[in-house]
């Protein structure tokens, strides 16, 4: 195998993320399929698009990226299940890593995965010729990155030649952890809930406060969903969302406080509850900043991102997770996976 | 907003509770007796409704935040059902800590805490209990059988409602002198004294046996004695309850059927199904035979669109909201999580609700729990 320089691995990916850029610029004609697809507004299409792809990456980031990537002969790149933009950093990953790349693209999401593989026109990124997942005879060499859930991860380990490596990425959430300012706190976490309509792995689903009562900040959040709701609407939810959101609600208003908007709903007690994706946040009491681990306990593993509003604060734990500012929990650096778990890979 | 319920005096509580207690006990002794129930069940339910509105201070959030008034609840259905997950995130019970020495809880899941029933006491749960499963579970049987159980005793494991409710059984309809009866300790599986008791039984009295067990504890036990199988008395039945919980490999339930038969041999009609919850004081029960699952007089379980929660036509597919009158000092009506259908004579399970899988890489909510 021929290897390539980090030079020319730079090149390459910065070549994507030009030619991504200007996929974004044409986007009109993308949206109306992508709103059919992920089920999101109009509005929310185009807020993902221009505010939450990583196509202005620093060249420090991308350096860890490259570095950071490894080496293959070929990556196959399976989007089984993922929010739509997060193609770009699969693709990027995967051309940092090997001189050729094939992109199986969700079946149920395909547009934006074809769209930007048109759109980069490198012919050493192609699409597969065949669209399903599972299906891989064609694949005798190389790695497989498979972006999904556990199962279908799995599946695909199960499934892959024993000389094949297979990388998963699996689903996550992301969970806030705030002791100060509050006001801005919640008008930031609120910008982060919006953005795919939480349906993404760094979305944030569960707020752990100290320092102000639980059903106080859970009010603010609140005011901060109604009032993004004008800006970008939620797009539609499935009838299975919108039942798990019901007995979400009805939990809470047996046993906690719970605010209620046309589009979503912010829960407080004092255990922790999992609300659905959708909009919904569940905030609970912690006793400070430290008491984070202990709060999260089991869920730790399945938290790829915790939003902070201080990032010099001392939050060693989880180690594996992302730590990010609140508001830019949906928008990581370029440098790698946003997942940083072991068990995805 | 939060609300409190209403502050009363103990005393007065509690005897709304007696008085509510006896006119649900009524229920279970009209119906051991062959009567008619003593009352419509919309009456009862709905006076329980009002207690818990009164005195259980989630169900008055619940209710006020639904802007319903008790007072004119007039049907079951006129109120509404508590989700199970409020039994693990708040206390649902009328009562303080101090006065329910009896707490059932669910098992654990990976994030957040296990669900609590909490009771007084449990002679109303016994009650119903013990005198449903007499004319379901051990129709056709003598009045006293060899009870043997694939479970832990409640010694073991005191506060699992399935250990309370098999001990029950054990007392109600089992042999005196029939010594130890529960083969599971730790989750483990005493094959060799369940042997020794099983050959001893067959070779005094060839009796029938009534074998109650978890799922997992069948699957152990069927890896354990292999083609070899395990021979119960003629006539004996199996009651198998509960999931895997991880504990074993899962198994269909048809085939979990035809391979306890087979190897027990005895008939797959013997095997029955039972259909219950930490969260509930009342079961079900398959119809023998592969039918239905049969409610009590006190009990009922009304399918429910999972968004509106309003009942469904009659034959859809709906979230099991079920009505236990027997559930006086905490939830009448409880909100599962499993999907049934129902059909002539009782219901039809058919599976847990899967929960919404999200068009994107958010975890669903089971895999966080099954993580």
């Amino acid at each position: 195998m021929i290897r390539r320089s980090a030079e020319q691995r730079l090149d390459d990916v910065q070549r994507i993320l030009d030619r991504t850029r200007i996929l974004v610029d044409r986007r009109a004609s993308l949206i109306p399929a992508l709103v059919q697809s992920t089920g999101l507004s109009a509005l929310g299409v185009e807020h993902a698009l221009v505010h939450h792809l990583e196509t202005d990456a620093k060249p420090e980031e991308l350096q860890r990226l490259i570095a950071s990537a490894g080496d293959a002969r070929h990556i196959h790149v399976i989007l089984s299940a993922n929010v739509f933009v997060a193609a770009l950093r699969a693709i990027v990953l995967a051309r940092a890593a090997a001189p050729i790349v094939t992109v199986r693209p969700s079946s149920r999401d395909p547009a934006f995965a074809n769209a930007l593989v048109r759109e980069i026109a490198d012919p050493d990124i192609r699409l597969a010729s065949d669209p399903s997942a599972m299906h891989l005879e064609g694949i005798h060499e190389g790695e497989i990155h498979v972006y999904g859930r556990d199962e279908t991860i799995a599946q695909v380990r199960a499934a892959a030649p024993p000389n094949v490596i297979v990388r998963g990425h699996g689903a996550g959430i992301g969970a806030a952890c705030i002791w100060e300012d509050f006001d801005r706190a919640a008008e930031n976490l609120a910008d982060d809930i919006v953005v795919f309509d939480q349906r993404g792995c760094l979305s944030p689903r569960v707020a752990f406060v100290s320092g102000i009562a639980a059903p106080d900040f859970a009010a603010r959040v609140h005011a901060s969903l109604a009032a993004r709701e004008l800006r970008i609407p939620r797009g539609t939810l499935t009838d299975a969302e919108r039942a798990d959101a019901r007995r979400y609600a009805d939990t809470l208003r047996f046993a906690g406080t719970l605010y209620e908007g046309d589009t979503h709903l912010v829960g407080a007690a004092s255990s922790l509850v999992i609300p659905p994706s959708g909009r919904h946040l569940h905030v609970v009491p912690i006793e400070n900043r430290d008491a984070l681990p202990a709060a999260l306990g089991p869920l730790a593993k399945s938290i790829v991102t915790v939003g902070v509003s201080d990032m010099e604060a001392t939050l060693a734990w989880p180690r594996h997770a992302r730590i990010s500012l609140l508001g830019a929990m949906q928008r990581p650096p370029l440098d790698g996976p946003v997942d940083r778990r072991e068990a995805s890979f | 907003m939060e609300t409190r319920a209403k502050e009363a005096a103990p005393g007065k509580v509690r005897d709304e509770s007696i008085a509510l207690h006896a006119r649900a006990r009524a229920f279970v002794r009209a119906f051991e007796e062959g009567r008619e129930s003593p009352e419509p069940f919309d009456a009862l339910a709905s006076d329980l409704a009002r207690f818990q509105a009164r005195y259980v201070a989630g169900y008055t959030n619940l209710v006020t935040a639904r802007g319903l008034d008790p007072a004119r609840f007039a049907r079951a259905v006129d109120a509404p059902a508590v989700p199970t997950d409020a039994f693990k995130v708040a206390r649902v019970s009328a009562f303080a800590e101090a006065e329910t020495p009896i707490a059932f809880r669910t098992s654990g899941t990976t994030v957040g805490a296990r669900g609590s029933h909490f009771f007084r006491d449990a002679s109303t749960y016994d009650a119903a209990a013990v005198a449903f499963a007499r004319s379901t579970l051990l129709r056709g049987f003598p009045e006293r059988v060899h009870v043997l159980v694939l479970g832990p005793s409640a010694n073991d494991l005191p506060d699992s409602s399935l250990c309370h409710m098999n001990e029950a059984f054990v007392r109600a309809f089992g042999l005196p002198n029939d010594g130890n009866v529960f083969f599971l300790h730790d989750d483990i599986l005493d094959l060799a004294a369940l042997d020794e008791t099983v050959a001893r039984i067959l070779v005094t009295s060839d009796a029938p046996i009534l074998l109650l067990a978890t799922a997992f504890a069948c699957v152990h036990l069927l890896d354990a004695v292999g083609d070899s199988g395990f021979r119960l008395p003629q006539g004996s039945r199996v009651m198998q309850t509960g999931g895997f919980k991880g504990k074993s490999r899962e198994v269909e339930p048809d085939a979990l059927r035809r391979d306890l038969a087979n190897a027990f041999h005895i008939s797959p009609d013997d095997i029955v199904g039972e259909y219950g919850m930490t969260e509930l004081s009342s079961q079900f029960y398959e119809e023998r035979g592969g039918g239905p699952y049969l409610e009590p007089p006190w009990a009922r379980v009304v399918p429910v669109d999972p968004v509106t929660l309003e009942p469904v036509e009659e034959g859809a597919e709906g979230i099991a909201r079920i009505e236990d009158l027997m559930n006086v000092d905490s939830a009448f009506a409880v909100l599962a999580s499993d999907r049934v259908r129902r059909v002539a004579g009782g219901f039809e399970l058919l599976g847990r609700a899967p929960g919404a899988t999200p068009r994107g890489c958010s975890l669903t909510i089971d895999e966080i729990l099954g993580r």
